[in-house]
């Protein structure tokens, strides 16, 4: 699904970000993507999603080079979570809704209503402005916004954020359903825990590299200390030497 | 793309009715509107108090705008103020009229001359036939009319080319500038660069919104203060240069709404362009002023070609769209520039 060769990027001379990175994530996969925040997660991200352009190395989508791929296409099969809810305040979440979902071909949309009611939205805020919703609704608005054209690549950056626990379970059922659905998922987190829980492998970026890359069990096992299974995080500043929150 | 662009007027509209953008449009109608009919052509009727003694009835019956009275000494109360003009008519019936101005100096040799004419020619209106024959080109002989306009219409037509440009190019400017501050605020700009939306689209939409916004607003404004007869004669003229200036002004808005992080030097950057930018235009235009450089200066034609628009004159040259056509098609491409860069930045 997705393959990176040798990716490479600097924000000017001085300003290095990606310093080659080489990773794949397979078709149906949950990839996790950690780092602190700096690292080069967002950059990733961005190049991956066809908003940053100007970069070094190979990277292709659907099995597609980015460089020669349609951007509008590539586009059409992709949904973006971003770590903060970006939405219309002064409209009502189906109305935010309806809206995006006009840019995709309308075989690919998925029914609005169908989607805030799997994401347990309230009922009595559907017409009400996203401005009087409380912060995990307008998660979950951006979340349906994401799902909205039944995307085959799933970017989600810090999914989980801001949402209470049943919440949090809640969307981790999504993104397992998702995935069943044959999606893959490439997941952006600090959250450890989620990470765990989620994800098929992962991925440890700092300053710009890979600095691991496997599946979490494999991970805590390498990494064995005095016969007791290390946390993933426990894992990562071993190998980064940084927490995740620098 | 029809489609795309219907739904993002929808949304646009939306944004701009949220804004208020149009209600502030509307309460700039009424108020331009009620400032020109209840209060401009009202004022400039009477420019100084002009009053008359004539003991022997030399005169006969008072001229409009003259007020008799009835002694020297009540003449002389009238003027002591400065600035009203007193006519003391001498001589007998049979020997003509012999005004003697009387006033007090306000201190401004050459506003003391024009006093003194405009009581004179309060005296000796064009179409009294009682009145002396005189050169035409006497110093204090009335000016010869130009065109058809009446004073009135004159006033009318040059407030409304100063109101009208004053909206498209401070109010229009902030209204589509603060639109957009308000989706970079809640970072939805940022969400199009993921959806397959075209970026030109997102642009054209929010223009097409504020100049036919603009050209609503120019119409009505027209024809409300030239009245529906003159309004619609000079309306092609003025429509077209409205258009020209409101694009251009929308797209300056929009990219210095997208390059600038903030409102507050948003603002910064309005004051400058309404102060020293548009104010020496104004200056030239409306007053004796002289600037060799402000030739240069596009606001000025933008503003000439917008009050000749008003008196019907043609001086837009091919050149001159030929110069609009190529800004605004630069200032769309340096706003694609930067909606591009805002797109890119970090969440």
């Amino acid at each position: 699904m997705i393959e990176v060769k040798n990716l490479t990027f600097s924000y000017g001379k001085d300003r290095q970000a990606l310093h080659g990175l080489d990773f794949t994530v397979e078709d149906g996969e949950i990839f996790g993507f950690l780092g602190p925040n700096g690292s080069g997660k967002s950059t990733t991200q961005k190049i991956l999603t066809g908003i940053l352009t100007g970069y070094g190395g190979r990277v292709s989508l659907f099995g597609q080079d980015m460089g020669a791929a349609h951007t509008q296409e590539l586009l059409e099969k992709i949904g973006v979570l971003f770590e903060f809810p970006y939405l219309y305040t002064n409209l009502s979440a189906v109305d935010n809704l309806r809206y995006f979902a006009s840019f995709y071909p309308r075989e690919r949309v998925r029914d609005v209503m169908e989607l805030l009611d799997k994401l347990e939205f309230k009922k009595d805020y559907l017409k009400k402005p996203v401005s009087s919703y409380s912060k995990g609704m307008r998660q979950r608005v951006s979340m349906a916004r994401a799902l909205l054209n039944s995307p085959r690549l799933l970017f989600l950056d810090e999914p989980i954020s801001g949402l209470d626990p049943s919440g949090a379970v809640l969307f981790r059922r999504i993104i397992e359903e998702e995935r069943r659905n044959g999606t893959t998922v490439f997941l952006t987190t600090h959250n450890m825990m989620d990470a765990d829980l989620l994800c098929d492998r992962v991925a440890f970026i700092s300053n710009g590299n890979i600095a691991a890359l496997d599946t979490p069990q494999n991970l805590k096992k390498q990494n064995c200390m005095d016969s007791k299974e290390p946390t993933l995080e426990e894992v990562f500043i071993q190998y980064t030497g940084r927490g995740l929150e620098e | 793309m029809k489609g795309n662009l219907v739904t993002f007027l929808r949304k646009d509209f939306r944004l701009c009715v949220s804004g208020k953008f149009f209600l502030l449009a509307l309460g700039s109608l009424i108020l331009y509107s009620s400032y020109i009919n209840l209060v401009y052509v009202k004022l400039d009727q009477e420019i100084f108090p002009v009053y008359r003694y004539d003991p022997g009835k030399v005169q006969g019956e008072c001229a409009a705008g003259v007020t008799d009275v009835g002694s020297l000494e009540e003449l002389e109360a009238a003027c002591e103020d400065g600035y009203s003009v007193g006519l003391h008519i001498t001589g007998d019936p049979g020997s003509g009229r012999k005004p003697e101005i009387m006033m007090v100096s306000c201190g401004v040799e050459s506003l003391d001359h024009i006093r003194e004419a405009y009581a004179r020619a309060l005296l000796f209106p064009e179409d009294r036939e009682d009145g002396p024959k005189r050169d035409s080109r006497d110093a204090l002989g009335q000016a010869g009319i130009i065109g058809t306009n009446t004073r009135e219409m004159k006033s009318r037509r040059e407030i409304t080319a100063e109101f009208l440009f004053f909206e498209l190019a401070a109010v229009g400017f902030l209204g589509l500038a603060s639109m957009l501050f308000k989706e970079k605020q809640m970072g939805v700009i940022r969400v199009h660069a993921v959806i397959p939306v075209s970026r030109v689209l997102f642009i054209l939409s929010k223009l097409v919104l504020i100049l036919l916004s603009d050209l609503l607003f120019a119409a009505l404004l027209t024809v409300i203060n030239l009245g529906m007869k003159e309004g619609l004669r000079v309306l092609p003229g003025v429509l077209m240069q409205a258009g020209i200036l409101s694009l251009v002004m929308a797209l300056i808005g929009f990219l210095c709404a997208v390059v600038l992080p903030d409102f507050k030097q948003f603002s910064l950057i309005y004051l400058v362009l309404a102060v020293f930018i548009t104010t020496p235009v104004f200056l030239v235009v409306q007053t004796g002023v002289e600037m060799d450089w402000m030739r240069f200066h596009p606001m000025y034609h933008l503003f000439t070609a917008m009050k000749n628009a008003y008196f019907q004159i043609s001086s837009a040259q091919g050149i001159y769209y030929g110069v609009c056509a190529a800004a605004v098609v630069l200032l769309f491409m340096a706003a694609q520039w930067g909606l591009d860069r805002e797109m890119k930045k970090e969440g």
